[in-house]
């Protein structure tokens, strides 16, 4: 309903749906029906008296409380806080198959036994024997005895 | 529903002084936030969110089905559903809109089970659920109101009740309903007839 087209009609409507006082007409009606009703007061003066008497009624009227513990009957049952789990519970999660987590927890898991395995396995290794023989074979094919004496006539011809 | 009293609810001065501090700060939040909080778990948002809404709810309860104990399982069922519904609030109506909608179908839900009384006349009285000094002063008042507002047809009472006992707004009033705004005027200009004509009736005899 425009602000602008109220009628005697829609303003008799409205204090029968609503009752006489403005605030509880509908907002996009009111300043309009207002200003409807200060220009013709007489229009309206025996449709304002009967609601009137029935709003005052309404007024009247007792406001019930809710019974007591309602309340704390009703917060019983809301949700709990929900807190941020600790350090353990983390890790935990992380290693523990929960959708999106478990490819990244299966590569890191995958990554620390391959490290370790590396490290142990070449920790129990033997360390393989100096090959003396080969070394002189190849002096030898250059003409020396040896590193001492490569390195002797090295010193000789400075 | 009667969930046991709230064990551990007690309330003690450091809870107090606790809530005393952050209440300003809780009820000065917007509604999306103060609903997100309370999903969260925020008891003090939780307590904000009950202590405006629910007495609200209660009495359309108790005044659609006239039963304080049935009133009381449908606010509690409404909040229930309301705990359930918060985390994936974003973008709902206004919570006062959506409680009010949820507990006149929980109501109509229950009248729909109870047999149909049919009644030739409205009751002049009904057991209001008053308190002694509320049902003396309305007595002093001369009103029978209640009685006669229990005995308008469901959804006259619906619209009364949102309207002009809670004063919610046609727009609101009309979507709890689901009714257009033009019914919800409708149902009003007629339940506020009724009532003007059973209380001449009762003054002429």
């Amino acid at each position: 309903m425009s602000t602008n087209t109220m009628t005697d009609e829609r303003l008799l409507l409205l204090i029968e749906a609503y009752g006489v006082h403005p605030m509880a007409w509908p907002e996009d009606e009111r300043a309009a029906a207002e200003a409807h009703l200060a220009a013709h007061p007489e229009r309206f003066q025996g449709a304002l008296e009967e609601a009137r008497r029935l709003d005052t009624l309404f007024e009247e009227d007792a406001i019930m409380a809710p019974p007591a513990g309602l309340t704390e009957r009703i917060l019983a049952d809301a949700p709990a806080e929900r807190r941020r789990p600790g350090f353990a519970v983390s890790l935990g999660q992380l290693f523990l198959p929960q959708g999106r987590r478990w490819p990244a927890s299966a590569a890191l898991a995958s990554l620390v036994v391959g490290l370790f395995t590396g490290y142990t396995a070449s920790a129990m290794s033997p360390a393989e024997p100096y090959d003396e023989e080969a070394e002189s074979l190849v002096y030898a094919a250059l003409g020396y005895d040896g590193l001492e004496t490569l390195i002797e006539e090295e010193v000789s011809h400075e | 529903m009667h969930a046991a009293a709230g064990a551990g609810q007690e309330e003690n001065p450091a809870r107090i002084r606790r809530w005393r501090r952050y209440a300003p700060i809780v009820s000065s939040l917007s509604e999306t936030e103060q609903i997100a909080r309370a999903a969260a778990g925020d008891r003090l948002a939780q307590s904000a969110l009950v202590s405006r809404h629910m007495p609200v709810v209660w009495r359309v309860a108790f005044r659609m089905l006239g039963d304080r104990q049935e009133a009381e399982d449908v606010t509690q069922e409404t909040f229930l559903r309301a705990w359930k519904m918060l985390p994936d609030w974003e973008g709902r109506a206004k919570f006062s809109t959506w409680a009010c909608t949820v507990a006149v179908n929980l109501c109509r839900d229950r009248m729909r089970k109870k047999a149909p009384v049919l009644m030739e006349a409205l009751p002049e009285q009904t057991d209001s659920g008053l308190q002694p000094e509320q049902a003396l002063h309305q007595k002093q008042a001369g009103s029978h109101l209640m009685g006669l507002v229990a005995g308008l047809p469901d959804r006259q009472k619906e619209a009364l009740t949102l309207c002009a006992f809670e004063g919610l707004g046609n727009i609101e009033a009309a979507a709890a309903m689901d009714v257009s705004v033009e019914a919800l005027e409708s149902l009003l200009a007629r339940a506020r007839r009724s009532l003007r004509q059973a209380l001449s009736e009762g003054q002429e005899r």
